[in-house]
């Protein structure tokens, strides 16, 4: 594994990348490893772009991932993934993102058209090394709802090969927080179902 | 609170505060909600019970520091914690208590500053206090720091009977990692009668000069001290002389850049100065690389210090650019640095086309009655052809600022009904614009009832506008002593009351939910002269969703026939709800089901009466 490990979860205010990181910090501790987490976001509370940062490591490193050195990058929404790997995604970075759009919201007067999904998904495989895209509505409304999103998309994440923390545990990490009888469960089994 | 084994466990910079508050013995706690500090004394808040310790928001931060003060006084340990701006507000009272003294109980004051003030309205660096008050200053630099700080510094207080600082940031105070716990001792103190002389007159000169005296000894202290980590290289060419969370950005751009003979210095005792440990690691080094947040403190310290040096390494920091003296450290501007001074070449990230990153800009919530009521400010802005100034205020209303330009100035809290007492007074130099000032509840009781109180003595012309939704909704929905719903214990202040008590020249409530009614009474009001006040029954969205009391069995559509598409768009683009948004397909808005909170505001925005309500099973 490199040491720190970087994990970065986009995504709109609302969305549960908070709890993401709570996960993922949770399956790090059980794994052996030194977890730092930073979220940032604005001053809206619903709506805003927020970015969980996840550091997992032998040492606590730096509460942020600096640029073009994320590892993973879960995109609960296209814009935001983007905007993310705009940054932070460099030669290694794998990004998996739910192609589920969240709206601008316009100001002043003014609507900016949100992008293509074509167009993200082009500009996110000319920044990242691998690009891995979601439909995850249809599934979950079969299990829940959109808002078990970011359980799907941990267990997609769970299912890859070039990631520290393993399947097992990162479930035993969400049930650790949602308990076993949890729709996020079933969401995560969903997503982890997905890339086997 | 996660709990990975019985003694470790993830916690924030701030959680890990609060359970050294608890392990150092303290039993009172002082606060007033601010972005970053919250969550210390929420958190303490949500265990007081479990521990027996006193914990309180208080009606702002100067009453905060002062009823911690008197804890101290009356020998119980006690913590203020507060955000950068509401030391502003405590300072005047900080720059006595200096003199008087802590008496024996203790007091430790924790300070959260927001660098690039991700939500405050403006940048500022607190540890200017502690120069400024002569009181000692503690940076920690990781979880487990912000944890063990507390009970040294609370002990140190205890010592020399003087208030003690600690200074968190953004990124330590919100973040999170793994925090190794200790015992939670026996409590050995108990109230006690105050002390002589808590006071600095007549003589306030001898008081600063007993001051020094004891910042002499506290600086023996420090020198000693295990908290500094020094450098361990033999060869040392670059030495960074880092604090706080800067450290982990000065270790983090090291590894990333794979740079040798760089030390890194790191000084967790801040003020004063360490002077031994720092002229016996400059005087090593060929270059000084200062990594702080967020002016250049000490650096400034630093090189007044070298002056005394015979041999000054160069340095570089925020005086010379190497490093920006605005805004926040990064583990990217460090790594520029030192690339830089190094003479080492890192690749850059590839560019995404510009027009793909269109932004998720800063707005009311769904539902939000702060919308509302700028709705009616804009509508009334126009039928006074634009003679209408808004003074704005501290809270969530203050993106009044990005709504159409709605609010006009926003400074510090209070600030909104003190500016417009100055605005009201201008007829006579021809000043022609009616005045508004807004603020929201929680603001009301922390800083406007003075200003209020000007206006109402000086008859200034203006209408004071308070958005009362009963909570303290921006941080997390702390109880003020307006809100409904009050803790046990807690008496119900009621801002009608107080209002009424200052004997305005008109006072009306009104319902925020209803828009026209809105519009009509601000242009009425605007329109009498004298001081006027509205005081506004308002909702935030979220606090009812907390509390589960969302209304069910209604939703809103938008009628095709009726709609005028993009030849109108007043819903979509001028009125911006998040619930609401515009699909290219069918040429017509179209309401978000899952963020529409039911309000039915929209109802009345659009001109064409084309949003309807309809009943759902």
């Amino acid at each position: 594994m490199r040491d720190p490990f970087n994990i970065l979860v986009a995504g709109v205010g609302g969305q549960g990348n908070l709890v993401c990181g709570r996960v993922l910090a949770e399956a790090s501790v059980r794994s052996g490893l030194r977890p730092v987490v930073g979220d940032t976001f604005g001053a809206s509370r619903r709506g805003g772009s927020v970015l969980t940062h996840l550091r997992i490591g032998k040492i606590d490193w730096a509460p942020l991932i600096p640029r073009g050195e994320a590892d993973i990058i879960l995109g609960l929404e296209p814009l935001e993934a983007l905007r993310a790997a705009s940054k932070f995604a460099g030669d290694r970075t794998v990004v998996i993102v739910s192609q589920t759009k969240i709206p601008t919201v316009a100001t002043n007067g003014e609507t900016t058209e949100y992008p293509s999904l074509e167009r993200i998904i082009e500009s996110l495989n000319k920044l990242c090394k691998q690009v891995i895209v979601l439909d995850a509505e249809e599934t979950l409304t079969h299990s829940g709802s959109m808002k078990m999103l970011n359980s799907f998309i941990l267990g997609t994440m769970g299912a890859l090969t070039q990631n520290p923390l393993s399947l097992n545990i990162i479930r035993e990490a969400l049930e650790s927080i949602f308990g076993p009888d949890s729709n996020n469960i079933l969401a995560f089994d969903e997503g982890a179902r997905l890339r086997q | 609170m996660m709990t990975a084994s019985k003694h470790v466990t993830i916690m924030s910079g701030n959680e890990a505060i609060a359970r050294g508050a608890l392990e150092g013995g303290i039993g009172f706690c002082a606060s007033y909600p601010g972005t970053p500090s919250t969550e210390i004394a929420a958190t303490l808040q949500r265990i007081a019970e479990e521990h027996d310790i006193y914990v309180e928001w208080s009606v702002n931060e100067k009453v905060a520091l002062e009823a911690a003060a008197g804890a101290s006084w009356a020998g119980v340990p006690a913590l203020c914690s507060i955000k950068s701006l509401g030391l502003n507000v405590a300072s005047d009272f900080l720059l006595n208590l200096n003199l008087s003294g802590t008496g024996k109980g203790g007091l430790v004051i924790v300070v959260c500053d927001d660098p690039r003030g991700h939500s405050s309205s403006n940048e500022q660096d607190s540890r200017f206090y502690a120069k400024a008050a002569q009181i000692p200053l503690l940076e920690p630099s990781t979880y487990q720091e912000a944890k063990d700080i507390i009970p040294y510094a609370l002990k140190i207080s205890q010592d020399y009977e003087l208030p003690v600082l600690i200074r968190s940031t953004t990124r330590l105070s919100h973040s999170r990692g793994l925090v190794t716990m200790g015992e939670i001792p026996k409590r050995t103190w108990k109230a006690e009668p105050l002390v002589e002389n808590l006071f600095n007159v007549p003589t306030p000169h001898l008081k600063h000069r007993d001051l020094l005296k004891k910042m002499d000894k506290i600086s023996e202290v420090f020198e000693e001290s295990l908290w500094n980590t020094l450098p361990s290289e033999k060869k040392i060419d670059v030495l960074i002389i880092s604090s706080g969370i800067s450290r982990r950005y000065s270790e983090d751009a090291i590894n990333l850049l794979d740079a040798e003979n760089i030390g890194v210095l790191n000084l967790v005792t801040t003020y004063p100065l360490p002077n031994k440990i720092v002229s016996a690691a400059i005087s090593k080094a060929k270059q000084v690389l200062f990594s702080e947040e967020i002016d250049p403190f000490i650096e400034e310290e630093v090189r007044s210090l070298a002056v005394e040096l015979g041999n000054i390494p160069e340095f570089h920091g925020k005086r010379n650019g190497t490093i920006p003296a605005f805004g926040e450290m990064t583990t990217d501007l460090m790594r520029e640095a030192i690339a830089n001074l190094r003479g080492i070449k890192f690749g850059k990230t590839k560019q995404v086309e510009s027009d793909l990153l269109i932004p998720r800009p800063l707005t009311f919530c769904a539902g939000c009655t702060h919308r509302n009521f700028y709705w009616a400010v804009r509508k009334v802005r126009k039928r006074t052809k634009d003679k209408l100034v808004v003074a704005g205020d501290i809270g969530c209303y203050s993106l009044g600022v990005f709504y159409d330009r709605a609010m006009t100035t926003m400074q510090a809290m209070g600030s909104g009904i003190g500016v417009a007492t100055g605005l009201g007074q201008l007829e006579q130099f021809g000043f022609d614009s009616k005045v508004i000032a807004v603020a929201g509840d929680s603001t009301f009781f922390h800083a406007c009832i003075p200003g209020l109180i000007n206006a109402k003595h000086k008859g200034a012309n203006l209408t004071f506008v308070i958005l009362d939704n009963e909570t303290t909704a921006m941080t997390g929905f702390q109880t003020h002593p307006g809100s409904v719903h009050q803790e046990s214990r807690l008496n119900r202040v009621k801002i009608e009351n107080v209002v009424k008590a200052i004997e305005p020249d008109f006072f009306a409530r009104c319902d925020a939910t209803d828009i026209p009614k809105l519009v009509d009474l601000l242009h009425s009001t605007i329109n009498k002269e004298g001081l006027k006040v509205l005081l506004l029954d308002s909702i935030c969205r979220l606090e009812v969703a907390r509390r589960e009391l969302a209304t069910e069995g209604v939703s809103f559509r938008i009628d095709k026939d009726l709609c005028k598409g993009d030849r109108c768009l007043i819903c979509v683009q001028e009125f911006a709800c998040p619930a609401i948004s515009w699909d290219k397909v069918i040429g017509h808005p179209v309401i978000l089901d899952q963020l529409c909170v039911q309000c039915g505001a929209c109802v009345a925005v659009c001109p064409h009466d084309a949003i309807k309500e309809e009943r759902t099973s």
